[in-house]
């Protein structure tokens, strides 16, 4: 399958950074054609950036991005014909009503005013926005603001969608209407390049995904092989007659409320789960969660801070 | 992007930044009245009617040029409080069109005081076809100047409360200072050469001679207009250069 997105040894260290800090280094990847991809990381890892940079919003250091077969700085006029952007910490403009904020948008597009209407009808009731349509931004929740933002893009005729955090603040029911919208305009064939804090929903809608750590690529493939990679691609908790010492055999322990979380390989966990029953022991197990991956690999978790020696700052 | 797309995205813009938000907020239709009037109604008060035409003249000036500069505001919000520039830039929209609208948008905002000063203008018995003529290019240069200045400026700005002390401190350098108020030769001789370093100078004495309220210089003006718009040119250059639509 033919790349929407392909970037190619990308750099970014922005002007008056601290030190030599990198915002991106040595990135490569490639984003297949009518799919939604994952992009992960902590604060400062290098997400936001890099789609600032695929949306030709930002001119890289060094490397080159390719966008539907176009160069971006060089193609950048033909390629935000096909493209879309809902940046991180976007807002509505407060003094438009919802339906005016999706509406003006697309005629800002140059979609034609009854294509526009249809189109601002249809994705306002997919979000839930139609009881709110003409309601002004200003008196809309934090939720419903980001829900507008998105529904504003998915609206949209593009054929690459970036999504920056676009359920940031919204609860779960919200989350999953924009999931569904997510899906949908994916079964359209259009590429979406999500980028998220919740490892559930990158999970729940991408095909393929990448770690992004300090700027660099740390892993990258389908949520299986990113699972498939790490040491202990399984996870059991025992509660029960099992000692400490016993279960440290097996592979990783931490202990947890009520007994231990240990994290092994798929023939330790089945012979784990035998002698569980041998002794009577209560045990769950499973594949590991990406979050699980997520702290073996970076060895914190994605909702931690950078620290203050990371020689990082957290862009954009 | 088609020439028919470009327009209807420009006319976007105007009724997105312009016409909306006065249906929510229409008192921004008095704000840009508000100090014209103010310095016209001193004027006229402080030399008992004497110089009732120039305030009058002067207050079009100022209405233009505060028109163009207070876009610097709306695009530094817009850019880094709302982001709506990052998602413009990644739309089809292009910069010149964003440039455009929303320069346009912001005469919406300055039509009631247009209006106003424009039938005192009629009413003092300025308005022939020369003076007319003269009163919208000069205009036009004023907003051109202004709005390249806005956009060059709105670049360098983090944060729309950087813009609140350049809009006042502005509209004193360039309109209540240089002579937009009252004749240039009432000033003394280094005045009047330093008032020569502001564009409104230039543009004020053009309207005042076209309504007879000043001698025009010996080359009948035409010095004043290639000032005029060479300084207008100049910073739309200045702003096509440093202005970002992209991010380095």
């Amino acid at each position: 399958m033919p790349s929407a997105l392909s970037a190619s040894h990308l750099g970014k260290v922005y002007p008056h950074a601290s030190g030599d800090a990198a915002a991106l280094d040595d990135l490569s990847l490639e984003v297949p054609t009518g799919r939604t991809y994952g992009l992960i990381g902590r604060n400062g890892a290098g997400k936001t950036t890099f789609v600032r940079i695929a949306s030709t919003q930002l001119a890289p250091s060094s490397g080159r991005v390719e966008i539907l077969g176009l160069e971006a700085g060089r193609d950048d006029r033909a390629i935000r014909l096909r493209i879309a952007c809902v940046p991180q910490e976007s807002r509505p403009l407060y003094f438009l009503r919802v339906e005016e904020v999706v509406y003006l948008y697309l005629k800002l597009r140059g979609i034609a005013a009854v294509e526009a209407r249809r189109r601002t009808r249809e994705i306002l009731d997919e979000l839930s926005l139609a009881d709110v349509r003409t309601r002004l931004v200003s008196r809309l929740s934090g939720g419903q603001r980001r829900r507008t933002m998105c529904a504003m893009v998915l609206a949209s005729d593009a054929e690459i969608l970036f999504l920056d955090e676009p359920t940031t603040g919204l609860d779960p029911i919200a989350r999953r209407e924009v999931w569904q919208a997510i899906r949908r305009t994916s079964r359209e064939h259009r590429t979406i390049l999500l980028t998220t804090h919740y490892l559930d929903e990158v999970e729940a809608l991408s095909s393929r995904l990448a770690l992004l750590e300090k700027g660099r690529l740390v892993l990258e493939g389908t949520p299986a092989d990113l699972r498939a990679r790490v040491r202990f691609p399984y996870r059991v908790t025992v509660q029960g007659p099992i000692p400490r010492a016993e279960l440290d055999s097996y592979g990783r322990v931490s202990e947890i409320e009520g007994g231990f979380l240990v994290f092994t390989k798929e023939a330790a966990a089945r012979e784990l789960a035998r002698r569980a029953l041998e002794v009577g022991a209560r045990l769950s197990m499973g594949p590991v969660s990406l979050e699980d991956v997520f702290l073996e690999v970076v060895g914190r978790s994605i909702e931690e801070e950078p620290a203050a020696d990371d020689g990082e700052e957290a862009w954009a | 992007m088609s020439a028919r797309h470009r327009l209807r995205s420009l006319l976007t813009l105007v009724l997105l930044n312009g016409l909306i938000p006065i249906r929510t907020q229409p008192m921004y239709l008095v704000s840009l009245l508000g100090s014209p009037l103010a310095y016209l109604f001193f004027i006229d008060v402080i030399s008992r009617g004497t110089l009732l035409a120039y305030g009058v003249t002067g207050g079009l000036v100022l209405m233009m040029l505060s028109a163009g500069t207070s876009l610097q505001s709306d695009l530094t919000h817009y850019k880094h409080d709302l982001k709506f520039q990052d998602v413009v830039v990644a739309s089809p929209v292009e910069a010149p069109v964003y440039v455009g609208g929303m320069a346009l948008s912001e005469l919406v905002y300055s039509l009631p005081a247009a209006s106003v000063f424009f039938a005192l203008f009629v009413v003092n018995g300025f308005a022939t076809l020369e003076s007319c003529v003269v009163l919208v290019g000069v205009l036009l240069l004023v907003f051109g100047f202004a709005t390249a200045l806005a956009f060059t400026l709105a670049t360098y700005f983090q944060d729309v409360r950087e813009t609140y002390m350049y809009s006042p401190l502005l509209s004193t350098l360039l309109t209540v200072i240089p002579p937009v108020y009252y004749p240039l030769s009432d000033l003394p001789r280094w005045a009047q050469i330093a008032a020569r370093f502001s564009p409104t100078t230039y543009a004020a004495g053009l309207v005042q001679g076209s309504v007879g309220l000043a001698p025009l210089s010996l080359d009948g003006g035409i010095l004043d207009w290639g000032i005029l718009g060479a300084a207008a040119a100049g910073l739309f250059v200045v702003a096509g250069v440093k202005a970002r639509w992209k991010e380095p």
